[in-house]
């Protein structure tokens, strides 16, 4: 029995001074969004689009001096769960049969395929990390709200944010008190245990949900976490989506031409 | 044999994040359909739970979202020699309706998809659209219907309609998954079924036994807290 994963800290680049940390939180979220929208949804081949795309996410990740090993350790562990489905994508029927073994063929357009899938995946990775790794999650919900979500689902996506680390706390003294009582015994056993601390989870979260209302009530709630100091939009946003606009558009363009050259 | 390779592929490494579609698998007409699915139930499911819950929705949803997300993490053994964690969609289901419960269930993606980077974020529609409406919503109508039929206060059909959910709810949107990856042309459509299926198949059985040791273990202590609790005189009914 184990805990997937380990610290909750994920914005260990959030209080540096660069110019990509000059951007007001809601602006890095929009210039990442539109940059994985056009990445992911670049059609399969068009390699010089990523490879322009490539550069424009290097240049971000030296311009906000992103703490290398983190971010190259965090993709790398995000891309290992990425691995597996990959393979799928390598048996694909057309284009030159290069390798065949039964029913399994290695085609050229498996390898367009999963070239270009795992290239996706990469950039997509590497955006939204850096996106974590500068931003921190009050901002970002702050982002959200002026970004004009719903306000509900922003309190929602807060309240949550604050109680994950209780409840892991939870779950983990329950973990101890578990091991504490000799845990171990048939699959079917532990199963049981397992189950049994899920539910009795769920109780102890239902009723803590109450309790927090009332105490967010008597401590004034207005409906939104604090947030500390967030840049206000000013000039330099703006130029950069607009920069952000230009290179999807750019990449995007360059694919095509280079496909029907 | 194309199935046979395939498991082994994927039996080889870990069965975390199979129903978590990466960014990048996914087509732009398929991601697109997803996104509009998935906005559409997000803004009926807000509706519908603010006007049950009122003012306690915000501190009840929230804390409902990170139980699923803490309940996720466990790893537990089950049956085939792997060991894997709960999916939780029939779960939050059962215990909080369907609107609230994939209310929930779609929060807990997207904090996973934004800040875990766990399932993408263009394809964020798509896995809301497998596991929250398929699974949650999907879910908790099958276990209804079957919990129903056989009686709202007996034990044995809330074991049963939980099982026989909680396992649908896997297997189908393993179903689903495999027919996105398919219509985006990143897998062929006999490859994925077949892997997809025939290892969910697996997973829904341990998916099914966890929810079903969760749901007995509330209904023993807790049942007013069910969605549909049973009716008066439970505790001789539980027994």
């Amino acid at each position: 029995m184990l805990l997937h994963i380990g610290a909750f800290h994920v914005d260990v680049d959030s209080k540096r001074t660069t110019p990509w940390h000059a951007l007001a939180p809601r602006t890095r979220l929009l210039c990442a969004v539109l940059s994985v929208f056009a990445i992911a949804l670049t059609p399969n081949g068009h390699w010089l689009t990523w490879a322009i795309y490539g550069i424009g996410v290097a240049g971000v990740i030296l311009l906000a001096r992103v703490t290398l090993p983190v971010l190259l350790k965090r993709v790398g562990i995000e891309f290992a769960f990425v691995g597996v489905v990959l393979l799928g994508t390598l048996f694909q029927p057309g284009g030159e049969v290069l390798w065949s073994w039964g029913w399994l063929q290695i085609t050229t357009e498996g390898l367009t395929v999963l070239g270009s899938v795992t290239l996706k995946v990469l950039l997509s990775l590497l955006t939204l990390n850096v996106l974590i790794l500068t931003t921190s999650i009050p901002a970002l919900l702050h982002a959200l709200t002026v970004l004009r979500t719903p306000p509900l689902l922003v309190a929602i996506l807060a309240s949550m944010y604050r109680y994950i680390g209780v409840l892991m706390g939870e779950l983990n003294a329950m973990r101890r008190a578990a091991a504490a009582r000799n845990f171990s015994g048939s699959n079917r056993w532990q199963r049981l245990v397992v189950g049994n601390m899920i539910g009795a989870l769920f109780i102890r979260t239902y009723e803590r949900g109450e309790r927090v209302y009332q105490a967010m009530l008597a401590r004034g709630y207005t409906g939104l976490p604090p947030v500390d100091d967030v840049p206000k939009g000013n000039w330099r946003d703006i130029l950069a989506l607009t920069l952000t606009l230009i290179w999807a558009l750019v990449g995007q363009l360059a694919g095509t031409m280079i496909l029907e050259l | 044999m194309v199935e046979a390779a395939c498991l082994d592929l994927l039996s080889l490494s870990s069965l975390h994040l199979a129903l978590h579609i990466p960014d990048g698998f996914l087509s732009l007409p398929v991601s697109l359909f997803g996104w509009v699915i998935a906005i559409g139930l997000i803004a009926v499911s807000l509706n519908r739970v603010q006007s049950e819950y009122q003012e306690r929705t915000v501190p009840l949803m929230g804390v409902c979202a990170a139980f699923i997300f803490a309940a996720q993490m466990i790893n537990f053994p089950i049956p085939g020699g792997t060991s894997g964690h709960l999916v939780g969609g029939t779960l939050a289901g059962i215990l909080l309706g369907p609107w609230a419960g994939s209310l929930v269930v779609s929060v807990v993606f997207i904090v996973q998809a934004v800040i875990f980077q766990d399932g993408g974020l263009t394809v964020l529609g798509a896995n809301i659209f497998n596991m929250g409406l398929m699974g949650t919503f999907g879910g908790y109508y099958l276990y209804k219907a079957i919990r129903f039929s056989i009686g709202r206060n007996s034990w044995l059909g809330m074991l049963i309609g939980t099982a026989v959910a909680a396992w649908g709810s896997v297997v189908v949107a393993a179903i689903f998954t495999a027919f996105e990856l398919a219509l985006s042309g990143t897998v062929p459509l006999g490859v994925a079924l077949a892997a997809m299926t025939s290892l969910h198949v697996l997973i829904g059985i341990g998916e099914a036994l966890i929810t079903v040791v969760v749901v007995s273990f509330v209904w023993q202590t807790r049942p007013d807290l069910f969605y549909n609790p049973p009716r008066k005189d439970w505790a001789s009914a539980s027994g």
